[in-house]
């Protein structure tokens, strides 16, 4: 308890020494508010936290107990969260900003939820309908029903999940922060009244254009959610794991926390326990949904771009409408619609190429020799921490710098961001599953002689395939989901040809909802054919290499 | 003349607080053509007394000599049939036994052959590819003691090989690991099994060895001679004389020690990797 007091106050005081030391030298009039844009900044996700906790509760256990509702929100949710930020926008805009200021705080708020709130419904649902058999037919044995097997089953069942939820929320508010405290819309720049970390940082990046006060504004940022991480979740998540009936998270995530980084990691204080972000999207995806479930799904995505269209044109969607959409621009990019996939595909296949080879090195060394771990598990939770989509500008004024063609600097950004992206994920899986790697499959290496590289190649990498293809979707899931931020730059006209730039080109510099709302399907589409026709054969056939135990 | 000799060995694990001393001082011999059964409740160490002679895991103190030598690593005159059978997911019935043949160097053809010999001997001709996956547990046993076998072993390690399967399979298992320790035509004549079940120990057994709960020591020997095979002799007055016998020995060391320490033994599990 005393050394919990010392971390707490002693790292309140170097947040404010580097506020002070921030406010004083950095020479800009606006750095001056950024105690009160901590502030508003941190309240905002606390605010949204609670809101989305408060919804993934109850709408988790109204869909997990109710079948009809779990026929139609299961689906309609899981569609809502593999939309891209960039996807509410229209709506967010076209319903929220008449409201002047509080409209555009409560715009902000409506965004990070968006991005912050399914990881905690899916879990709920999980999690109750993991709850036993045998557990749930006793309590009804002994009368418990209606409120009563809440209270005492259902709530205690999920309170991991919902803490391990909340956690992921936390760091996908602070993910997304920059993008929701920094609007773009046709042109114009919406940021809101009470400011924030994020539009802080992305005026110092896009604005000022100044590298020093990114980097220390980016440093401030991450140095707050590891502080954050540290302090509060790590303990709450020690507490809420125990006396659970199985892995809070399956997904071959299981028994991380507790086997492998915590272990090697607490004398640090580092990471206990990550969840990777897109967990939800991937084990939605991979259950297999029944058919009747599949048409609700498709009428309810059409019912939605029909809300959408018709919240933004104010009148019922027409063909004119539509095919005004669609001689707009930026239509006449269009016609190199298939150059464009290709490419950013291409950008999406070098990065997950690079992730995966060095998150197979890392994550085999991490598991098997403590001193690899000592260096690449800090690492790995300082690279959690930090804001991917706070970190572009920066890469990118480091990189202009560097190479001076903006173009080619903003290409390698975008690879660079997606491998820090894509690779904690691989990383993630790979340590955990040559963790588990079965005692009695180590022994007979030993006792046959595996030695070195035969070792990895007839032991280690055929037992971890499988958690390399979850990894390999859960790298491709937040992929996408960062790829169309990165090949973008905010408020300049840069950028390099691809799916994501045309999508944030609609979204951003246009407003175009009809080809924002094409684009999000081919994207849609492409995820879908992905798993439908690569991952999920892959992971069927390295099921049989799940050893039995 | 004795093949195997186990000398004073003691063995503790580190636990988060200090160490817990699991193997205090055994010593044992095993002569050429014995089938010997070490048998003790769970947690007495059998199975790290195994796995030292194996050259899995280092004794903190003492030595074992196969044949006079000492042994501190894996030999393939040594091998081991697992629990949980410790068969490569990844790798079908035939390249299960055809693995550790490659480690030594033995080239495809011949190590094909190999494979398919030792995989019809213990009844799975016409399984060679068939995956682990696609196996029942007895199946699995099969390949793994054809795996263990195939490296033309002295001493075959049996670390409670029947335990995961079911009784059926299991009696059916016995007989076939029986015939082949009687095999005369096999290198393979030496066998060491770990156990806790009396009655499969009594059967099987030349001789058996009984620890005590930890830390485990040697607290006796019963000396099994019931004429072979034993099957017609399973309702004999004598057979259970033996097997009251090791179980009395068994009930006189559990009043010392009889609560398993849940602590000590989560520690065992996570330290034995």
């Amino acid at each position: 308890m005393r050394k919990y007091l010392i971390s707490f106050i002693g790292g309140l005081v170097i947040l404010a020494i580097m506020t002070w030391l921030i406010v004083t030298f950095v020479p800009y009039e606006e750095i001056k508010s950024l105690p009160l844009y901590t502030i508003s900044t941190v309240s905002r996700i606390i605010i949204t936290l609670l809101i989305s906790v408060a919804w993934g509760i109850s709408f988790g256990i109204l869909a997990a107990t109710n079948k009809w509702a779990s026929l139609i929100l299961t689906p309609f949710i899981d569609l809502l969260q593999s939309i891209p930020i960039l996807g509410y926008f229209p709506m967010v805009i076209g319903f929220l900003f008449v409201l002047g200021p509080w409209g555009i705080e409560l715009a902000v708020i409506v965004l990070l939820f968006t991005s912050m709130a399914w990881a905690i419904f899916f879990g709920v649902l999980g999690a109750i309908r993991g709850i036993p058999t045998n557990v749930a037919e006793s309590a009804r044995s002994f009368g418990l029903t209606g409120w009563r097997y809440v209270r005492h089953v259902i709530l205690p069942a999920i309170t991991p999940a919902v803490v391990s939820g909340a956690n992921l929320a936390w760091c996908d508010g602070w993910f997304f922060m920059i993008a929701a405290e920094y609007i773009q819309y046709k042109g114009d720049v919406v940021t809101p009244p009470s400011g924030g970390l994020g539009t802080l940082l992305a005026k110092a990046a896009y604005i000022w254009q100044d590298m020093n006060v990114a980097i220390i504004l980016l440093v401030f940022i991450t140095f707050i959610v590891v502080y954050f991480n540290t302090l509060t979740w790590h303990r709450i998540m020690e507490k809420a794991t125990t006396g659970t009936f199985k892995p809070v998270f399956r997904m071959d995530l299981s028994g991380v926390g507790k086997l492998g980084i915590a272990k090697a990691t607490s004398w640090l204080r580092f990471g206990r326990l990550h969840w990777p972000k897109a967990f939800s999207t991937a084990s939605q995806r991979l259950r297999k949904y029944s058919r009747i479930e599949k048409i609700i799904a498709a009428i309810l995505a059409f019912a939605s771009i029909f809300v959408v269209l018709f919240i933004v044109f104010g009148q019922f969607p027409t063909f004119a409408i539509i095919s005004q959409g669609f001689n707009e621009p930026p239509s006449a990019e269009l016609s190199y619609l298939p150059l464009l996939i290709a490419m950013t595909m291409g950008r999406l296949t070098i990065a997950y190429g690079i992730s995966l080879v060095v998150a197979i090195g890392m994550g085999v060394l991490a598991a098997e020799h403590k001193k690899f771990a000592a260096i690449f598990y800090p690492l790995y939770d300082i690279g959690q921490g930090v804001p991917i989509l706070a970190l572009f500008p920066v890469i990118f004024l480091g990189l202009k710098e560097l190479i001076g063609i903006d173009y080619v600097a903003l290409e390698f950004t975008c690879i660079i961001m997606l491998v820090l992206d894509m690779i904690w994920y691989m990383f993630l899986n790979i340590v955990s599953a040559v963790k588990n790697i079965p005692t009695e499959i180590r022994e007979v290496g030993q006792l046959f002689g595996f030695k070195g590289l035969k070792r990895i190649t007839h032991l280690v990498i055929p037992s971890i395939l499988p958690s390399i293809v979850t990894g390999s979707i859960l790298s491709w899931g937040t992929g996408w989901n960062t790829i169309i931020f990165a090949e973008y730059l905010p408020s300049t006209n840069l950028s390099v040809p691809g799916l994501g730039s045309l999508l944030d080109k609609a979204g951003y510099e246009y407003g175009n909802t009809v080809v924002l709302i094409f684009l999000l399907g081919i994207v849609a589409a492409i995820v879908l054919s992905m798993e439908a026709l690569v991952w999920r054969r892959l992971l069927r056939k390295f099921e049989k290499y799940h050893v039995e135990v | 003349m004795s093949v195997l000799e186990v000398k004073n060995v003691t063995k503790s694990f580190a636990i988060e607080k200090g160490k817990i001393l699991v193997l205090d001082n055994v010593s044992f011999s095993v002569g050429n053509d014995e089938f010997v059964c070490l048998v003790g409740p769970s947690g007495c160490g059998k199975s790290t007394m195994l796995r030292i002679i194996a050259g899995l895991e280092k004794a903190d103190s003492g030595e074992i000599l196969f044949r006079g030598q000492p042994v501190t690593n894996p030999t393939p005159k040594i091998a081991m049939v697992f629990q949980l059978f410790g068969l490569l997911p990844w790798k079908n019935a035939l390249e299960n036994v055809e693995v550790p043949l490659e480690v030594l160097g033995i080239e495809k053809e011949k190590r094909k052959h190999i494979a398919e010999e030792y995989l019809k001997m213990v009844g799975l001709e016409g399984f060679e590819n068939t995956y682990p996956h696609d196996l029942s547990g007895g199946m699995k046993q099969r390949v793994g003691i054809a795996r263990a076998l195939a490296l033309k072993p002295e001493v075959l390690l049996m670390d409670e090989p029947f335990s995961s399967l079911d009784e059926l399979t299991a009696k059916i298992l016995r007989e076939l690991v029986l015939d082949i320790w009687r095999n005369p035509a096999l290198p393979t004549n030496t066998f060491i099994m770990v156990s806790h079940n009396v009655e499969e120990a009594v059967f099987m057994a030349d001789r058996v060895i009984v620890m005590s709960p930890r830390p485990g020591k040697v607290i006796g020997e019963v000396k099994i001679d019931i004429p072979r095979p034993r099957t017609k002799h399973m309702r004999d007055q004598e057979y259970f004389r033996f097997i009251d016998e090791v179980v009395e020995l068994l009930e006189k060391s559990k009043d010392k020690a009889d609560i398993e320490s849940p602590i000590s033994l989560a520690a065992k599990r996570t330290d034995s990797f």
